[in-house]
């Protein structure tokens, strides 16, 4: 590297804080969050659902799996308080459980995904020009893939489980990831601190998770957050269509799909289904929005 | 609302009547009313073949078939039951004696394509040919078909066999194919086939529709409706729904939707009940090494609640079953040989000292059978049993335990099976015999006293001791542990109340024989 690098002009690196300034910074970021309405009314949704699926053996009032066949298809009552499904089971308990399966794909699913994209995503940003070219063509190969008709082949050729729709969920969600990793370590790339790094012979692993993944990582976990619905929609999809969570496991899908099937005898299982999916939607939608927000400004819009 | 229920016992009893009729000569014909508009139908499932040989399931390719193919005789409606009757295009179809029935065609009905006049020898050929099909079961008692002249002959049968006009000939496997247009196609087709001859003309869009249009060739009585679309909706809910929009004119429904139109049918709407003639069990492979021990199977047949699986399943609409033999035919049992016991089953498990089993359960994936495997699931959990349920598609369900399908017949385990019966006892026991170990037997046993008894049906003409063979017959098969009866499931359709709507007892519509009030 030569010296003639150092009058590239390049972000700020972030490397180097002053404890003081970062305090105050991250004092300032919390309070205009708090002045975010709708950030606090999406992360209080967000909790909810945490809590709601963490907890569901405390909350549940009933097993989500005891079968009360003369109760079938009952309306709200003390004892079902969103009514029961065809084969007399609570409803509001097996929403409750629902959630779980929810939240483990998109824990699991985002979490590896984003890992996994995030590596993906600077190697191909910092590695060699035929690496990065590679990646970009699987990246762009599986995001021309329509996520559902990937599923609907994969499934019929394994069969339905969490399982696949876990890895059907990775597989299409970390192409997103990992442009958008690629594209922050492309142009950190030649920045002063990381060609100052270089010549210090650091080794590439030390640059990368270092130096170049605290700056990459921020709009990362925003586009995580934003992600969660996605992905748990895809879950509930997916399982509405029988194609994913197996019987007696409940999802917000499996019920919604059997809440369809009796809508025009209660059309209570369609709305506890589809409640849940509502506002896991709007939460994470506006917490992401409300991150963004406080920590990316520039992609404010309308500010 | 206007409810029609046919059973079993008065359309065997109207068959006899109609055997007698045709005998004399007297039977009155059947014939299509003046032309009229477009009639629209659901159809549940794509057709995987329409070769009378080797089609599964009787809707739709029946529903199609009667509207596109000749045959000799159709089912038709006498004094308010179901029966044999002459079809448009025969002058006469007469039971000679037990062993000898002659027909004549009408004259100038022409096959599409050029390949010329319906003729005796093209009856001849299709006959002969199903004794080679997937079907061969109908045709046990089949010799030969004689042809006198161009039009007529008479079939020739090697022991007198009571269901042959209703089960043989009125069914799906009677129709008559063109002998010239089959052996040109290589003697067997799918879901095109080489050449028709019906007051319709058939367009198909593989998942989307058939349409039936008038064939302007056809010389024979017109059917009301000029033109039928028949959809693909394979969504039961979905088509109930299409009916109640004015999308249908008529749509078979499920149980759940049948239980809520018993309560309140839409105005303008009709339910029929076009028979029960289904009989659902749960399979158990006797070969899988996980069940090989007898005692495993019959504490898994006695830890099945049945009632709880009409209920559940199907809304209190479905009959529990005792066996293959459904209601109304000779040889249905009263009661199994087994009842919801599981504290019985828990101790022959224990017995066998099997505990922590896992098994499998292969479904349908369709609404009723999820919540049927559901409850079973539930059932068997108290055997200490736990069940993975597995819903398959219709395509690789049907091949599943199929050996010239694939090895999966090796992995079953358990299964929810329903088939549809013919209006006789001897349709339901054909599909068990050795010969079918493999086939469509994927319990696969096989037993002596079984093959002598399924001869023995077929030639007895004696009701009681018919009965009783038909009776053994099934409580061979419950002693192979292999087999808990589920349910016998009604056939209903919903349909526009000013439409004359015509059913076959095993479940199809008849759409040639619609028509307005």
């Amino acid at each position: 590297m030569s010296e003639t690098h150092s009058d590239i002009p390049g972000p700020v690196p972030a490397e180097t804080p002053v404890p003081e300034r970062g305090y105050s910074m991250g004092r300032e970021k919390l309070m205009l969050f708090l002045r975010n309405a709708m950030g606090v009314f999406g992360l209080i949704l967000v909790l909810l659902f945490f809590a709601s699926a963490i907890f569901a053996p405390l909350f549940a009032t009933h097993d989500p799996l005891a079968m009360d066949i003369p109760a079938r298809m009952s309306g709200p009552s003390a004892d079902h308080w969103v009514g029961t499904d065809q084969l007399g089971r609570d409803t509001f308990s097996r929403v409750l459980y629902g959630g779980r399966v929810a939240l483990k794909i998109a824990a699991i699913g985002v979490t590896v995904a984003l890992t996994t994209g995030l590596i993906l995503g600077m190697v191909a940003g910092f590695g060699p020009r035929w690496l990065d070219n590679l990646l970009l063509l699987v990246f762009d190969t599986i995001r021309s893939f329509p996520t559902v008709v990937l599923a609907l082949a994969a499934v019929a050729l394994l069969g339905p489980s969490l399982e696949l729709v876990l890895t059907i969920v990775i597989v299409t969600t970390i192409p997103g990831y990992a442009r958008l990793a690629r594209t922050s370590t492309l142009a950190l790339k030649n920045t002063e601190f990381i060609l100052a790094e270089r010549s210090l012979g650091a080794s590439t692993a030390r640059i990368l998770f270092v130096h170049i993944m605290p700056n990459v990582i921020g709009p990362l976990l925003i586009l995580a957050a934003m992600d969660v619905p996605v992905v748990v929609t895809i879950e509930a999809g997916l399982s509405f269509l029988g194609l994913g969570v197996q019987p007696p496991t409940a999802s917000w899908g499996t019920i919604l799909n059997e809440g369809y099937l009796i809508i025009r005898d209660t059309p209570w299982m369609v709305i506890a289904g589809g409640i849940p999916l509502v506002l896991t939607t709007l939460g994470f939608t506006f917490l992401g929005e409300a991150l963004r927000d406080v920590f990316d400004p520039k992609l404010r819009r309308g500010r | 609302m206007t409810k029609i229920t046919q059973t079993r016992r008065g359309f065997l009893q109207t068959a006899a009547i109609a055997g007698a009729a045709g005998l004399t000569g007297t039977f009155p014909g059947i014939s299509w009313s003046a032309e009229g508009d477009t009639l629209t139908v659901r159809f549940d499932r794509e057709m995987e073949s329409l070769d009378p040989g080797f089609y599964v399931g009787g809707h739709p390719p029946n529903d199609v078939n009667w509207c596109i193919m000749p045959a000799l005789v159709h089912f038709g409606m006498v004094d308010g039951q179901a029966s044999w009757v002459p079809s448009p295009y025969v002058e006469s179809v007469e039971v000679v004696d037990s062993t000898h029935i002659d027909f004549t065609l009408k004259q100038g009905l022409m096959w599409s394509n050029g390949f010329g006049e319906v003729t005796a020898e093209d009856v001849a050929y299709s006959y002969d040919r199903m004794t080679e099909s997937e079907w061969k079961g109908d045709y046990v008692a089949y010799e030969r078909t004689e042809v006198k002249d161009k039009y007529s002959g008479t079939i020739i049968l090697n022991q007198p066999f009571a269901p042959f006009m209703n089960l043989t000939l009125a069914s799906g496997t009677g129709i008559i194919l063109c002998k010239k247009a089959t052996e040109e196609a290589g003697g067997k087709y799918t879901i095109e086939p080489p050449a028709t001859c019906g007051p319709y003309v058939m367009e198909h869009k593989q998942a989307q529709y058939v349409r039936l249009r008038p064939n302007p060739d056809w010389t024979g009585p017109l059917p009301a409706f000029a033109n039928i679309d028949c959809i693909f909706v394979t969504d039961s809910e979905a088509g109930a729904l299409a009916f109640e929009a004015g999308e249908l004119d008529c749509a078979k429904i499920t149980s759940t939707s049948y239980a809520r139109y018993l309560k309140e049918t839409p105005p303008g709407a009709a339910l029929t009940v076009a028979g029960a003639l289904q009989y659902m069990w749960m399979g158990i492979n006797i070969e899988n090494p996980k069940l090989s021990d007898i005692r495993v199977r019959k504490a898994i047949q006695r830890a099945v609640d049945i009632d709880s699986i009409v209920q559940g399943a199907y809304s209190g609409t479905a009959e529990p079953s005792y066996g293959i033999i459904c209601p109304g035919l000779v040889g249905k049992r009263d009661a199994a040989g087994y009842s919801y016991d599981p504290a019985e089953g828990k101790a022959l498990m224990d017995e066998a000292g099997v505990s922590g089993l896992n098994l499998t359960l292969r479904t349908l994936n369709s609404p009723e059978r999820l919540l049927a495997a559901q409850i079973i699931q539930v059932n068997l959990a108290q055997i200490g049993v736990t069940v993975e349920i597995i819903p398959l598609d219709s395509g690789p369900f049907w091949e599943m335990g199929q050996e010239s399908k694939g090895d999966t017949y090796k992995d079953m385990e358990l299964w929810i099976m329903r088939f549809g019966a013919g209006p006789d006892p001897y349709e339901a026991t054909q599909w068990f015999i050795r010969d079918q170990v493999g086939v469509w037997n994927w319990e696969r046993w096989s037993s002596d006293e079984f093959e002598e008894l399924y001869k023995q049906g077929i030639g007895e003409t004696d009701q009681a001791k018919r009965h009783e063979v038909y009776v053994r017959m099934q409580e061979i098969m419950e002693e192979t542990g292999g087999y808990v009866w589920l349910t016998h499931e009604p056939e209903v359709f919903i349909h526009r109340d000013d439409i004359d709507a015509k059913f076959a007892p095993s479940g199809e519509m008849q759409m040639a024989y619609f028509a307005p009030k």
